[in-house]
C-alpha cells in the first residue's frame, strides 16, 4: 500500500515537473499575450517598430531618419561584399545560395551535427573561414553590412526561427531562456525586468523598448554609435547590442557569438516569430 | 678618536643592516599574505564566473575599475596594502555574484506574472 | 551696577553663542542634504532619477513612484532607509537595485540619501 502510495506520489511529482517547464509554442503563446494585454490598442506587429510605435516624438523622429536612411551606404558596402568572389573563385553564394532575400529568414537555425545554435553573422563567418578568408570582426563594419544587406533584402518576410524537438536543441533555448529572465549584474537586473515588465516606461531619459519584435530590424543602425564611429557607421550587431546590456546591468559582457549570446539570440529571435523583418532600422 | 668613529660607523653599518633586513622580512610576509588572497580571490571570479554570474568590473577589460588587474597592478608597484585592499572588493563581488546566480536558478517567465 | 551689567552682557554672549551653535547646526545638515542630493542624483552613484521623479531633477525616469511627501509615506525613517538599503525585502522581484547589499552605495552614503530623500 505504502509503496503504491510512493509510485503514484512520484508518478505526480513526474508530471509535474514535466508542466513545470512549457513548451516554447506555450511560451510564445505567453509573450505575445502579455504584450497584446501591455499594449491593447496595438497590433501585435507594430511592435516591431519598439519605442517608435509607442511614443508619438519617437515616432516623427524616426519616420523622418528612414527618409534618408543613414544605413544605406553600408547596405551597400554589404552587398559588394556579397557579390565580392573570395580569392579561391567562390562567393557567399556558394555557402548561402543564389538568392540572398532567402538568407536571413534561416537564422539563427540548430545545427543537429554539432549541436549548436547558429546564427546568421557566424554562418558568415564560417562561410570565410572554409573559403580560405579572414573572419569579420563580430561586432560592426563587415559583418554588420552583409548581415544588414541580408536583412535589407528580406524585409517583409517573417522571422521564423524554428526550434527543433530535440534535448539538445531545447536545453539551449531554455539555456537562453534562463539567461533572459535571471537578473544578474552588480545591479542586479535582468533583461525582462527592462524589456518586458517596464517596456514602454522611461529609465531616466530613455523609453525602454519591449522585447517583442527587438530581432526584427537587426542589425541595427544606432544614433549613439554613428556618433562614436569616425565614418559615422552606427550599425551594429545583435550579439554587440547584448554587451551593451550586460554593461549597464553592472555585469561582465560575454563574447560576441558566445555559446551563452547565440542561446540567448536563439530564445530572443523565437520569441518574434511571426513578425516582419525590418532589418535594418534606426534606433537612439 | 679614530676608533670612536669607526665604531659608529660600524654600529650604524649594523643598525642598518639589522633594519633593513627586519623590513625585507616584513614586506616579504606581506607579499605571501598578497599571494595567498589573490589565489583565493581568483578562485572565487573563476568560480562566479562559471555560473554566469561575474559582475562588470572585476576584470572586464572596457571596466574602468577592473579591481583585479588594477590590485595586481600595485602589488608590482609593491603597494601591498593597497593590492589587498582591493582584492578584498574582488572576493566581495564575486562572491555576490555567485550567490546571486544560485539565488537566480530558477528564474523564468513566472517571476514576471505569465 | 556693575555687577547688573555684567551678568547682562554674560547672558548676552550666551545668547549669541547658543545661536552660532544653532546656525552652524542648521548649515551642516544642509551641506548634508546637499550632499545626499548630489548622490541621489549621480548617474554612477544613487541614480534615483533613473526610476523616480525628484523636484529639481531632470529627464527622470517614471518605472517607481514620484518621491514626494516622503514623511507621510514612510513615517518611520528607519523603514525608508530599510527600502533604500534593499528593496527585495518588501518586493523579491523588483527591479530596484540592492543598493546596502551590492555594495552599489556606502553605509554612509545610503545616509545621506536616506535624508534627502525623507526630507522631500
Amino acid at each position: 500500500m505504502k509503496k503504491i502510495a510512493t509510485l503514484l506520489l512520484s508518478a505526480g511529482l513526474v508530471a509535474m515537473s514535466a508542466q513545470a517547464v512549457p513548451s516554447p509554442q506555450e511560451d510564445l503563446k505567453h509573450f505575445r499575450d502579455y504584450f497584446q494585454r501591455k499594449f491593447p490598442g496595438l497590433k501585435l506587429d507594430e511592435l516591431r517598430n519598439g519605442i517608435n510605435a509607442l511614443d508619438e516624438n519617437h515616432r516623427m523622429q524616426w519616420e523622418a531618419m528612414e527618409e534618408f536612411p543613414p544605413y544605406e551606404e553600408f547596405v551597400d558596402k554589404g552587398k559588394a561584399l556579397w557579390e565580392k568572389p573570395f580569392k579561391n573563385g567562390k562567393s557567399f553564394a556558394d555557402c548561402f545560395g543564389k538568392d540572398p532575400s532567402k538568407v536571413r529568414v534561416k537564422y539563427p537555425q540548430w545545427d543537429a551535427k554539432k549541436k549548436r545554435v547558429v546564427t546568421l553573422e557566424l554562418a558568415i563567418n564560417e562561410c570565410r573561414k572554409a573559403n580560405g578568408e579572414k573572419p569579420f570582426k563580430w561586432k560592426k563594419g563587415p559583418i554588420a553590412w552583409v548581415s544588414a544587406y541580408l536583412g535589407y533584402m528580406a524585409r517583409g518576410q517573417k522571422i521564423h526561427v524554428v526550434i527543433p524537438n530535440d534535448p539538445d536543441a531545447l536545453k539551449a533555448y531554455e539555456h537562453g531562456k534562463h539567461f533572459f529572465y535571471a537578473k544578474r549584474g552588480q545591479l542586479n537586473l535582468s533583461c525582462a525586468d527592462c524589456h518586458v515588465k517596464y517596456a514602454g516606461r522611461r529609465i531616466r531619459g530613455n523609453l525602454l523598448s519591449p522585447a517583442l519584435g527587438h530581432v526584427t530590424h537587426f542589425p541595427v543602425f544606432r544614433g549613439k554609435w554613428a556618433n562614436k564611429s569616425k565614418d559615422g557607421d552606427g550599425l551594429g550587431t545583435l550579439h554587440r547590442r547584448y554587451g551593451g546590456c550586460n554593461k549597464q546591468q553592472r555585469a561582465r559582457p560575454f563574447k560576441a557569438q558566445s555559446k551563452v549570446y547565440r542561446d540567448l539570440e536563439f530564445f530572443h529571435q523565437y520569441m518574434s516569430n511571426g513578425m516582419t523583418i525590418n532589418a535594418p532600422s534606426y534606433r537612439e | 678618536m679614530k676608533k670612536r668613529t669607526i665604531l659608529t660607523i660600524g654600529l650604524a653599518a649594523l643598525l642598518t643592516a639589522g633594519f633593513g633586513s627586519a623590513q625585507a622580512g616584513h614586506s616579504s610576509k606581506l607579499k605571501a599574505a598578497y599571494e595567498k588572497e589573490l589565489a583565493h580571490a581568483k578562485a572565487l571570479v573563476e568560480k562566479a564566473a562559471s555560473v554566469e554570474g561575474e559582475w562588470r568590473d572585476i576584470r572586464w577589460k572596457k571596466s574602468k575599475k577592473k579591481f583585479l588587474p588594477s590590485a595586481i597592478a600595485a602589488a608590482k608597484a609593491g603597494d601591498y596594502k593597497k593590492a589587498m585592499k582591493l582584492l578584498k572588493i574582488v572576493e566581495f563581488q564575486a562572491e555576490m555574484g555567485y550567490k546571486q546566480a544560485m539565488a537566480q536558478k530558477n528564474a523564468g517567465p513566472q517571476n514576471y506574472g505569465f | 551696577m556693575k555687577i547688573k551689567n555684567l551678568r547682562i552682557t554674560t547672558a548676552g554672549a550666551v545668547l549669541l553663542a547658543a545661536g552660532l551653535v544653532l546656525a552652524a547646526q542648521a548649515s551642516a545638515s544642509q551641506s548634508a542634504l546637499a550632499k545626499g542630493k548630489k548622490l541621489a542624483f549621480d548617474r554612477k552613484k544613487g541614480n534615483c532619477l533613473a526610476c523616480h521623479q525628484i523636484e529639481g531633477g531632470t529627464q527622470a525616469g517614471n518605472i517607481g513612484p514620484p518621491l514626494m511627501n516622503m514623511k507621510q509615506r514612510f513615517p518611520n525613517k528607519a523603514k525608508l532607509r530599510a527600502q533604500i538599503w534593499d528593496a527585495r525585502k518588501r518586493n523579491p522581484h523588483t527591479i530596484m537595485p540592492p543598493f546596502g547589499p551590492h555594495r552599489i552605495l556606502s553605509d554612509k552614503e545610503i545616509d545621506l540619501v536616506t535624508d534627502f530623500i525623507y526630507n522631500l
